[in-house]
């Protein structure tokens, strides 16, 4: 065998980019172009249905109308109270869900599977098992409450506009605690051991574990969780359509549903890409603003040791 | 080695596709016509397009099924017409699509094959014009019509005070439900409102293309529906309800009216699946004082893309499937002809489940919706607020005119009047 020479460091970079070339410019092609498209477009007056406006540029304009537009502050408003509280519920009973499965116990194989059950759902099955219970005349949730005695008529839940939002919350936690929970156990996994022998072992509570041990410990994959769930919730769409509709009148419709009915319902392609534009926004400040807040790196400790 | 193996398989998909469209081997002109082909339609249609076929053997008709829904169909064809598609030739449009298709240039100008708009009903002429021109030929109607039960009451009411009165006996009775029809936030709702609408008098749009459905009548209109409600002469569970759950309601003998379509009637008088089976008469809806007893008009009619390139042929189809012989055969599936001269026809009482002369006093009550390029986008404004006002988050005159003021505003941005009169003053 002949010796070869080590390549120096400048054709390794070479080397390094030709070889990463053709993933940049598939994410070129399938990430960026369509997001460039989309901002280009919600520049314009450009309504499908209404090829006698032509497609005008009209700057701004789409998004001045966006700020004056009523229905879009409400729905922003709905998404945010949506993802608040779905997430709050998500993470606590996440953790919670978490800690229990974390104890050793026989059969904690098969339970760790079949929490998954929920989350392996398609959504749009579980919305409509969800709006089933809670129909107003064959829906468990009413036998069960009237049975409680805690209601008198059978309520009908998606007609007011603050109970449609309980079914629409308790399925979507129903579905995704699971997945948080899965997510915080691996994280409880990589805590070692040891911390909580030496706390035993100097007296310290499981309250003061929790919080002194546990929990700090786990802010990476606390973080990770919050992250996925905000932007999912934020993005909430699917379950949404199919229990209420957005509905009674708008009062639990999100941005994306609104985004969804003004460009494939409506057609109005300049006004929801604008709307497409301002929802990638507000997620993607929500990530910026996460990982900033929270202080932690999200490729794990590197560079930090 | 692999992208080489992979290409043939995307270039034979190609070729097959092409092999589709345009002339088949044999040189006979080939027609795309897209709607409902599945099930009884899909039967009546075909055995429909091979007596054309034998009539016309220059002629050969692709049946392309699109999807049901009417959401759905319509996204379909707007993105074809968009890209200027010349296929398919034929388009089954929803009744309240045509004056949309039109203003974009989407579907030809029918006048120039002189069609005998005459025949038909003018409801259903008016729904298919637009700017003095028709768009399209009606195929088949639809009409709102009041469901009752022969077992409770003598006749259908003359009113909408008797037939509230007819309610409140018949819940006093042990009927759980005085009415139901479909409330949820979509386009039956606003169909179902029109005809109270109709009956106080008030309408939505005015010729030159105003909205006034804010109008006292309309007021007064919304005010009584929203009583059905407020009085549980309707249940709350109809916000949430399309013509299926209504019609589940009323077969279970839980509701002593029903609004509905026509398809109604024959399954509701299978007595295996329904309690009501023989026990129940359709009417139209009752009138107010200052109004009329008005039926939506819904149903289907043909037009042509205006990209095709075999009018003449497309032209053949459409007036051949909306023949009266035709039109007749059609009946059978549950709409009502659009020929009035189909009314004088003993045949049509072998093939609609109403007295023929019941069909025509409901039929020649038909109102179609407002025939503008915008109604779907207007009709979304007024359903928002109908649902707001009936699930009491809004009183009915505040949300008439929140959805007054919405639409007008949509009729501004859109410039629909100055394009009526454009196109008036530009067709001979």
């Amino acid at each position: 065998m002949k010796a070869r020479r080590l390549p120096d460091e400048s054709s390794d970079a070479r080397a390094g980019w030709l070889l990463t070339a053709p993933a940049l410019v598939v994410i070129l092609l399938i990430a960026l172009f369509p997001l460039g498209w989309t901002v280009w477009e919600s520049l314009h007056e450009h309504d499908l249905r209404m090829p006698w406006l032509g497609r005008p540029f009209v700057g701004l304009g789409n998004y001045l109308t966006i700020l004056q537009d009523a229905r879009f502050w409400q729905a922003l408003g709905h998404t945010a109270l949506f993802a608040v509280i779905s997430v709050s519920l998500e993470l606590s009973l996440g953790l919670a869900l978490a800690l229990a499965m974390n104890q050793a116990f026989r059969g904690r194989g098969i339970v760790r599977a079949a929490v998954l059950v929920p989350w392996a759902i398609p959504t749009v099955v579980a919305a409509l098992l969800w709006r089933f219970m809670f129909d107003s005349q064959a829906g468990i949730a009413n036998v069960l409450l009237s049975d409680a005695g805690l209601l008198h008529h059978p309520l009908v839940w998606f007609v007011k506009a603050t109970t449609a939002w309980v079914p629409v919350i308790l399925a979507d936690v129903w579905k995704t605690t699971p997945f948080v929970g899965l997510l915080l156990l691996a994280g409880l996994q990589s805590i070692d051991k040891e911390l909580y022998e030496a706390a035993s072992t100097d007296g310290a509570s499981a309250w003061w574990q929790l919080r002194h041990i546990t929990i700090p410990l786990l802010k990476p994959a606390i973080l990770v969780a919050l992250i996925f769930r905000t932007l999912d919730a934020f993005r909430v769409f699917d379950l949404i359509y199919v229990m209420t509709g957005g509905g009674p009148g708008t009062s639990t419709e999100p941005v994306a549903l609104y985004t969804f009915n003004s460009l494939l319902q409506n057609l109005e392609f300049g006004y929801g890409a604008a709307l497409s534009v301002i929802v990638f926004l507000v997620t993607f400040g929500l990530a910026m603003l996460y990982m900033r807040g929270l202080g932690v790196d999200l490729a794990g400790p590197r560079g930090r040791r | 080695m692999r992208p080489l193996l992979t290409l043939p398989l995307p270039l034979a998909l190609i070729a097959l596709l092409s092999c589709q469209s345009g002339r088949p081997d044999d040189g006979r002109t080939v027609i795309t016509f897209a709607g409902s082909a599945l099930g009884a339609e899909g039967e009546v249609l075909a055995r429909e397009v091979a007596r054309f076929e034998r009539a016309n053997p220059t002629i050969h008709v692709r049946v392309q099924h699109t999807p049901d829904d009417a959401t759905q169909r319509h996204q379909l064809f707007v993105q074809w017409l968009n890209a200027r598609a010349g296929e398919p030739d034929v388009l089954q449009l929803d009744v309240v699509w045509t004056p949309e298709f039109a203003a974009a240039g989407w579907v030809l100008s029918l006048d120039r094959w002189h069609p005998a708009a005459g025949d038909f009903f003018p409801s259903t002429i008016a729904a298919n014009t637009w700017a003095g021109s028709l768009y399209a030929i009606p195929w088949w109607m639809d009409v709102g019509m009041l469901y009752w039960r022969t077992d409770l009451f003598r006749a259908a009411p003359a009113s909408m005070d008797e037939m509230v009165a007819d309610m409140e006996r018949a819940r006093r009775a042990g009927v759980p439900y005085g009415i139901v029809w479909q409330g949820a936030r979509y386009e039956g709702l606003v169909t179902c409102f029109l005809e109270y609408l109709g009956a106080f008098g008030g309408k939505v749009m005015t010729d030159d293309g105003r909205i006034v459905v804010d109008s006292p009548e309309g007021i007064r209109a919304l005010t009584f529906v929203r009583q059905l409600l407020s009085s549980g002469a309707t249940p709350a569970e109809v916000l949430t309800w399309h013509e299926e759950e209504s019609r589940f309601a009323f077969q279970n003998g839980n509701a002593a009216f029903m609004r509905n379509w026509p398809y109604a009637v024959t399954i509701m008088n299978v007595p295996k699946d329904s309690r009501v089976a023989g026990k129940f008469a359709v009417a139209a809806m009752p009138g107010a004082p200052g109004g009329v007893s008005t039926a939506t008009l819904g149903g289907s009619a043909l037009g042509i893309n205006a990209f095709t390139e075999h009018a003449d042929a497309a032209w053949k189809l459409v007036e051949f499937l909306t023949a009266p012989e035709q039109m007749l055969e059609r009946s059978r599936l549950g709409g009502y002809p659009p020929r009035r001269a189909l009314y004088d026809d003993p045949r049509l009482a072998d093939v609609i489940p109403i007295p023929v002369a019941l069909a025509r006093s409901i039929v020649e009550r038909a109102a179609p919706r407002p025939a503008t390029p915008i109604y779907s986008q207007l009709s979304e404004l007024l359903q928002i607020d109908l649902h707001r006002a009936l699930s009491g988050q809004v009183a009915p005159d505040q949300a008439l005119h929140d959805a007054a003021r919405a639409m007008n505003a949509l009729v501004e941005r859109t410039h629909i009047r100055d394009l009526v009169a454009s196109r008036k003053r530009n067709s001979p």
